[in-house]
């Protein structure tokens, strides 16, 4: 199964999870299969039109993507990587 | 220690009208900026001394890293007791003069003392050649830009600045100690929070100059190992993914969705003007007026600093940040970007601290001295503040001394520094960091965004984030590379040939800690203090009031045994 790893500030929804492993053959579908056993995630990751919101950026298997990307394909051992910086100035 | 040596300290009586430059002790090769502050003022400085008298000392400290070829390591502490506070206090700020006093081997500027007549004006003049002090009478009063414009005709343009503006001169507690960053030498760069602006005021020292002229970067013990270092990181840095490339306002909506993008004097955390407040609108403005992202320190590989250009195409402030967009944005409920950018550049003018401007402005709005959003008057009460009004007397000298004045009973705070933009009710980690930092409630002592955490964890990710923190602020690095403990120590061990193991920085960072927390407990400060306001405690925003018990706040003070994750964890402020 894949793998979501989740940044701290994600993890209100998921009650403090950092990783999870879903059952999914797209980016859309892990992101789906988070919401299912935790409600409150996808609205984090998607706008209302159901799109990766701008600040959420995501590495599979180390690489960035950059188009498309919650239509790319996932399989079995895939690390889906949210990640997300934080600071103030 | 092999590595940089021939090392000084800059030691400056402004009573006497001295400057003297002595060796830097041996034993103190591995402090720097934050930790070497707390040194200096623990053995040098009275605690109960009062922060704008003669007997308390301004530190100027470049980290142990700065003026090398270390990726953005050019951070410069300036340090103090705060006239906020009453206790300890280190801001730190970017620009190019922690790099130039490093390349001179200048470890630290320690200021003490008072002229005899409180109306002269001094500037102390540091290059190659030593160090001075000049009559500056003929800048009283100068705003920082106007000042900077006028001191870049008179000294070399190899030459940065540290100065402070009007409020620092009139001693006001939201006082910022301002420095030039490296493109247009502008004064945008600010060790803005506590009041050190005023310490420096109160020392009649109007500015400093930092003239390195053709000196080197300083060369490391283990010269093929540091630039191995250097190249690694940098690689690595720039093949990840720059989450700072837009800038720290480019956090606004996400900050927004946790809740913490606070609105109205934080009874709300969310704004309904996200959109208009989002710093995607400030990139998107540099296509049609000009402006980008820059790098306010030579060596700087993250370019977080956003050039704001206003309609006209000229150059307006930098950088916006988001702890700006959010204290005189949202959180006095203005609308618009531009507002807040031009209230930026009041207070870089002005030399004040935003945040605690901003907070200060929302606590007289929820007075009901001042419509909420109405930001032609904010502006100009901000442009009033230097002609000495009382209202601005006390906008200038933060929320509490605002909620004072006008009898309001909501003022966020801890230890007498207000709130920055991120709560401690939906953050309760970062709550424990506002409690127990030494520094009052300062977000860059120790950020915890993870509204994940148990109740059991909040204290240890708050004392991880606090030792990580403390340590990156001594080491020059800036929080927003977001080095570990294991890359700060990596980058110390070749530049002094000697290695420096996961115990010695741990105990680094503790160390600090308790030089600050020892400081604060002679100055009086107690455990009540280790508090937040009545407010974060009573009045929830999405339900969640500040709830930590005192008896869990108090374990910070216990240190807690080293996990993995302490070494891997990366600066966060």
């Amino acid at each position: 199964m894949p793998r979501v790893v989740i940044p701290p500030p994600y993890r209100g929804p998921t009650d403090g999870a950092a990783e999870l492993e879903v059952e999914a053959t797209k980016v859309r579908g892990c992101l789906e299969a988070v919401e299912r056993k935790h409600p409150g995630f996808l609205a984090l990751m998607l706008d209302d039109d159901g799109q990766l919101r701008r600040f959420a950026t995501l590495f599979l298997n180390g690489d960035k993507l950059t188009k498309d990307v919650l239509a790319q394909p996932v399989t079995a051992g895939d690390s889906l990587e949210i990640i997300s910086s934080v600071a103030g100035g | 220690m092999p590595g940089p040596t021939g090392d000084k300290m800059l030691r400056v009586d402004m009573t006497k009208q001295t400057t003297e430059l002595v060796d830097f002790p041996a034993a103190w090769t591995l402090l720097g900026g934050r930790a070497l502050s707390a040194r200096i003022l623990c053995d040098e400085c009275d605690p109960t001394c009062d922060p704008l008298g003669p007997d308390n000392l301004l530190v100027l400290a470049p980290g142990v890293l700065s003026g090398s070829a270390a990726p953005t390591s050019g951070r410069l502490s300036v340090g103090g007791k705060s006239p906020l506070t009453g206790g300890i206090k280190e801001a730190n700020t970017g620009g190019q003069p922690g790099q130039h006093l490093m390349k001179l081997g200048i470890r630290a500027i320690v200021v003490t003392g008072q002229p005899a007549d409180k109306e002269a004006r001094f500037g102390l003049e540091v290059s190659a050649d030593g160090a001075r002090l000049i009559k500056a009478d003929a800048h009283k009063m100068k705003r920082n830009y106007q000042l900077c414009l006028d001191l870049h005709g008179a000294y070399p343009k190899t030459a940065s600045f540290i100065s402070c503006g009007p409020a620092g001169e009139m001693r006001l507690t939201g006082a910022s100690v301002a420095t030039t960053d490296q493109d247009n030498r502008y004064p945008a760069r600010h060790a803005a929070r506590g009041g050190l602006g005023a310490v420096m005021g109160s020392k009649g020292l109007k500015f400093v100059m930092v003239d390195p002229g053709r000196a080197g970067v300083r060369q490391p013990a283990d010269r093929a190992g540091f630039g191995k270092l250097c190249k690694g990181y940098t690689k690595d840095y720039q093949a990840g993914p720059q989450m700072f490339q837009f800038g720290t306002s480019a956090v606004v909506p996400m900050a927004n969705q946790l809740n913490t993008f606070v609105y109205k004097n934080r009874v709300e955390g969310q704004s309904p003007d996200v959109q208009n407040l989002d710093g995607a609108r400030i990139v998107e403005s540099f296509e049609e007026r000009g402006g980008a992202m820059h790098n306010c320190m030579t060596g700087c590989i993250v370019k977080c600093s956003n050039v704001v250009h206003d309609a006209q195409g000229e150059y307006k402030t930098s950088a916006l940040e988001f702890e700006t967009l959010t204290l005189l944005g949202s959180n006095c409920a203005v609308q618009s970007w531009e507002d807040v950018a031009d209230m930026d550049r009041l207070c870089d003018e002005l030399g004040l601290d935003t945040i605690e401007t901003g907070a200060a402005l929302a606590v007289y709005m929820d007075a009901g001295k001042m419509d909420w959003g109405d930001a032609f008057a904010m502006k100009k009460l901000l442009g009033e503040i230097d002609r000495g009004s009382e209202v601005g007397r006390a906008i200038g000298n933060g929320a509490v001394a605002t909620g004072k004045l006008t009898g309001h009973h909501r003022v966020p705070h801890a230890k007498g520094q207000s709130i920055p933009a991120w709560d401690p009710r939906p953050l309760k980690a970062t709550g424990v960091t506002y409690c127990t930092s030494p520094m009052g409630a300062d977000h860059t002592a120790g950020l915890v965004v993870n509204p994940g955490l148990k109740p059991e964890q909040y204290v240890w990710e708050s004392q991880k984030s606090q030792i990580v923190n403390a340590v990156c602020d001594s080491s020059g690095f800036c929080q927003f590379l977001q080095p570990t403990l294991d890359d700060i120590r990596n980058f110390y061990s070749a530049m002094y040939g000697e290695e420096v193991t996961r115990e010695e920085i741990h105990d680094q960072g503790w160390a600090c800690l308790n030089d600050e927390w020892e400081f604060n407990r002679r100055a009086g400060l107690t455990a009540a203090d280790d508090s937040l306001s009545e407010p974060l405690r009573k009045d929830p925003i999405a339900g969640q009031v500040f709830d930590v018990p005192a008896d869990v706040v108090k374990q910070m003070y216990t240190r807690l045994p080293a996990q993995d994750d302490l070494f891997v964890t990366k600066a966060s402020g």
